[in-house]
């Protein structure tokens, strides 16, 4: 069974194409911005590259995000055209899974860590389990202190990967039993999408375009602000 | 014009429109028999705030879209045998612009057919045509909505020359604003367009602002004008404002649109927007066509209004003169309409 992923939730753009082969084709772009210019022809390449016919493509995977508002909206509402147009189901897979897989092989509790700009990140922690991950909380929102002052109350060994982590990197740094991983593994990517999605895909774990639903973590500005208002 | 072999007799346009608060889809036949038009309108979402809010937009075009595309297919018994796509480009809002898209370009893609990006405005303008093919060029075209008040000579397909705009506030925005102020709710246009139904478009005489340049226009001064009018007589029947406030709007609109085809010599006058849907400025150009001998086409008030069968037509057109876009395309949220000097 082939998974074309689409990941598009972070500065980054990135496509790959593999089933229980692995993956057979990836592209990945990073000028930030232009994901809409980039992911139409990054998602013609990278099957052209794996010498897949559209048609041979038995799921479309997709970044849920949390992640940029713009940027996974256009590869959520690209992945879900795709699923449409070849009436193909759909597996969802949230950005924060997609940064803790790559780095699993550790004892550390890993923490998956993204820029939510405006002073705040989404973060979620994870563990290693056998054949994958396992997250060990619900994905939150919060400010680099919030996340500090919960990593110094745990008293673990944590690893930290994202770019959330990097750009408040002094707020974490000189924590105890804290480590950092650097911009090689910052962003999401499409072939680990690809490979969790496999693992979903051989449990059946599918949903339908229609069902599937990006992970924003935040209100509308404005309705926000109505319920603040109503409130007051 | 260089006729690419692309478009032609039976060619089966897929139309995705999503440039603000309406997520549509549309098959449309050599670019007027619609096949189906679908079109999700999300103004309960916005209503409670007065207006259209683009990231409550956005997020309801990623739900919507795709039912929305699903059921203008199955409506029209296809399966993927479209000849092209089309989507709306710009203007609009940016986040929802790229929905739509997005979604257009991978459908294209994976069918392997030309994708087309449409220019939201020049979409308007064929909306005459899906119940007029052979209307005759050239014409005045009216389009008048929430954020566009534009008079264009339509000189031949994809030829235009702009005579007139706002200077300030647009047609739909004017009504937006008065309705607020009657406590008439969102959006204001047909709830004037309602309202005064009851009232006597006569009871008063508010100002018609002709600005310098012939055919521009301004309505923030009428709009002040309602206000300060309504503070001062507190009494005043509401519906009488809302029927002299739309009358003065329309008399504008209407004054100006038959001198502009006049002085061109065009065939008739097209009415485009959401304003166009408006029961009092169709009757009075209905009315003025009659008068002058010239043709009126007033495309139903669901073809005035945002949808993707006019974005289907506009695909057609386009490409049939400019040929397929490349799929590397964004969205364009200030795009204008190509004018010739
Ligand atoms: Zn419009």
């Amino acid at each position: 069974m082939l998974i074309l992923g689409i990941d598009t939730a972070t500065p980054q753009v990135s496509v790959a194409i593999g089933g229980h082969e692995g993956v057979l084709a990836s592209t990945l772009s990073a000028r930030g911005r232009q994901h809409a210019e980039s992911l139409t022809p990054a998602i013609e390449f990278t099957c052209r590259m794996a010498r897949v016919e559209f048609r041979e493509i038995g799921v479309v995977a997709v970044d849920l995000g949390p992640g940029l508002f713009t940027g996974l909206r256009v590869g959520v509402s690209a992945a879900k055209a795709m699923a449409l147009a070849l009436g193909l189901p759909m597996i969802g897979v949230p950005s924060l899974d997609l940064l803790a897989f790559p780095v699993r092989f550790t004892p550390k509790r890993i923490v998956a860590v993204v820029d939510a700009r405006r002073g705040e990140l989404f973060y979620a922690f994870y563990r290693q389990v056998p054949g994958g991950i396992q997250r060990l909380s619900a994905h939150q929102v919060g400010t680099a202190d919030d996340l500090a002052s919960e990593l110094l109350a745990s008293g673990e060994d944590n690893l930290l990967v994202g770019d959330g982590a990097l750009r408040y990197r002094e707020a974490f740094e000189g924590l105890h039993k804290v480590e950092i991983l650097d911009e090689a593994l910052a962003y999401p990517s499409a072939s680990s999408l690809v490979s969790l999605a496999h693992a979903q895909a051989l449990r059946e774990q599918f949903v339908k375009p229609w069902e599937l639903t990006p992970v924003y973590l935040r209100k509308p500005d404005a309705e926000a602000n109505w319920t603040t208002r109503e409130q007051s | 014009m260089n006729p690419s072999p692309l478009a032609g007799p039976g060619t089966k346009v897929l139309g995705i429109e999503t440039s603000c608060d309406e997520t549509a889809a549309a098959v449309v036949v050599d670019a007027h028999h619609v096949v189906s038009s679908v079109v999700s309108s999300q103004v309960d979402l916005h209503a409670r705030f007065g207006g259209v809010v683009p990231e409550i937009a956005s997020r309801a075009h990623v739900e919507l879209l795709a039912p929305v595309v699903a059921q203008a297919m199955i409506e029209a018994g296809v399966d993927g045998d479209v000849d092209a796509v089309a989507a709306t480009v710009g203007p609009g809002l940016i986040g929802s612009l790229l929905v739509g898209v997005s979604a257009a370009k991978t459908l294209a893609l994976v069918w392997g057919v030309p994708f087309v990006g449409v220019n939201h405005l020049e979409a308007h303008l064929y909306a005459s045509f899906l119940e007029e093919p052979d209307l005759p060029l050239p014409v005045v075209v009216l389009l008048v909505s929430g954020g566009h008040t534009l008079l264009v000579l339509m000189e031949a397909h994809g030829r235009y020359r702009l005579l007139g705009g706002t200077i300030d506030d647009a047609a739909g925005e004017a009504f937006d604003k008065v309705a607020r102020f009657l406590g008439l709710g969102y959006p204001g246009g047909p709830a004037i367009d309602r309202v005064a139904t009851q009232g006597d478009p006569a009871a008063i005489a508010f100002p018609r602002a002709i600005p310098d340049e012939a055919y521009d226009f301004s309505f923030s001064g009428l709009k002040t004008a309602v206000i300060n009018h309504v503070r001062k007589h507190p009494e005043v029947v509401t519906a009488d404002v809302a029927a002299s406030f739309q009358e003065a709007v329309v008399d504008v609109l209407v004054t100006k649109t038959l001198a502009a085809a006049q002085q061109h010599g065009a065939s008739g006058i097209c009415l485009a927007g959401g304003v166009a849907a408006n029961s009092r400025l169709r009757e009075r150009v209905l009315d003025t066509c009659v008068q002058h001998g010239l043709h009126p086409f007033l495309p139903s008030p669901s073809m005035c209004t945002d949808n993707a069968a006019m974005v289907a037509a506009a695909g057609w057109w386009r490409l049939q003169s400019d040929g397929p876009t490349p799929l590397d395309v964004g969205a364009s949220p200030n795009l204008t309409l190509t004018f010739h000097p």
